[in-house]
């Protein structure tokens, strides 16, 4: 597999809401992943799996190791969907946590109010 | 949930406030044809003078009392009067009186769980209204109800600095309080909980979710049928079965890496 990130990049763009670069590219290690967890896995498991020969285990771990990086799990990266902010991301709303107080001051989440106990 | 506002209604219609209900006793502004309707109107007028037909000059509803030419009949009534009316004169449908009371249940006979309904919100009116509202219906489909239990609610609170990373020390708090109300059916026909539950369904209040578990009973001798039905199930079952497994051709030389370069994970990831 080459080792071009463009490889990823969708024909159109399937996406809606904020986007920049980042957002978009988060979008595309998520695609990514998904198709290739199958062999990824697979791989995985050829060189944990104990009764295979050493020479298979050694091989899938280099083809393990030889696959594109945006196939991994760990690349992905909540963001938020509101400003594309990666830091500070509230997971049950998706939303940055400045993006959160503006929205949650201005209702539009519902049944978020400002607390006090 | 109305149930401050029942007695007043059987006891003396007079001092009763409330105009949306009584809407639905009679059909009052009907521009078609208001000359046919004096006898439908069921309010029966004291001073019955003799009907002129002018089915022209009717159908402008908002006509004041002051017009002399025009008979009573023919008029739609003030509020005030139709109201007035209702204590002594008619009343309102007993289905219509009941939304007005403390919500009429069934009787559970054995007492056997069928159905439980949770309702959620964020909003007390909304929770406490829609579970009102399934109890009501639940009565008229003959189901046997308990509830509305108030099961524990779920708080979720978060804390975000109000401005940048320097100012952590000015922080703002915010909840998400989630009320829950649990309506439970108690030995009741399970197609009419069926019913009951698409009824909720369809009338779904804004606001509120739904969520339903329902448990069917079955008799004693359950094993027996099930015993029946396992070949009928193993036949329905073999072609898919058939498929579980291993395939020969799989290891037919190829060595596993030549399995995830085929086609069959290729087409997955689709580059």
């Amino acid at each position: 597999m080459s080792k071009v990130a463009s490889l990823f990049h969708p024909k159109r763009l399937n996406l809606s809401g904020f986007t920049n670069i980042r957002v978009i590219r988060d979008n595309n290690k998520r695609m990514a992943v998904e198709q290739n967890e199958p062999e990824r896995q697979a791989l995985r498991y050829m060189i944990r799996n104990t009764s295979l020969p050493g020479r298979v285990r050694a091989q899938a771990q280099l083809q393990l190791s030889q696959m594109h990086a945006y196939t991994r799990p760990t690349q992905v990266k909540n963001r938020c969907v509101a400003s594309g902010h990666a830091r500070s991301v509230i997971r049950d709303f998706r939303l940055n946590r400045y993006q959160f107080r503006m929205q949650a001051l201005a209702g539009h989440l519902p049944g978020v109010k400002k607390a006090s106990w | 949930m109305f149930a401050h506002q029942t007695r007043s209604l059987l006891g003396a219609g007079r001092n009763f406030r409330v105009s949306v209900p009584i809407r639905s006793l009679s059909t009052p502004t009907q521009p078609t044809a208001p000359a046919t309707t004096p006898e439908t109107v069921s309010q029966p007028t004291p001073t019955p003078v003799a009907p002129v037909a002018e089915a022209a000059s009717t159908p402008e509803t908002p006509k004041t009392p002051e017009v002399p030419e025009q008979p009573l009949e023919t008029r739609v009534k003030e509020w005030s009067e139709r109201l007035g009316a209702l204590g002594s004169e008619t009343r309102l449908p007993r289905s219509v009186q009941a939304i007005y009371m403390r919500p009429l249940r069934r009787k559970a006979e054995y007492g056997l769980p069928v159905c439980d309904l949770q309702l959620r919100s964020y909003s007390v009116e909304n929770v406490e209204f829609f579970a009102d509202f399934a109890i009501r219906a639940a009565y008229y489909l003959n189901l046997p109800v308990s509830g509305p239990v108030p099961l524990p609610r779920i708080v979720e609170r978060w804390t975000v600095p109000r401005s940048n990373f320097v100012h952590k020390k000015s922080q703002e708090n915010f909840e998400r309080i989630t009320l829950r109300r649990l309506v439970q059916i108690k030995d009741g026909n399970p197609k009419a909980v069926q019913a009951w539950l698409a009824f909720l369904r369809k009338h779904a209040f804004y606001g509120v979710g739904m969520k339903a578990n329902v448990w069917e009973h079955d008799s004693l001798d359950v094993g027996k049928s099930m015993d029946e039905s396992v070949a009928e199930i193993e036949k329905s079952l073999a072609p898919k079965l058939a498929q579980f497994g291993q395939r020969k051709d799989n290891s037919l030389g190829q060595s596993i890496f030549d399995t995830l370069d085929s086609d069959r994970f290729a087409e997955r990831k689709n580059l």
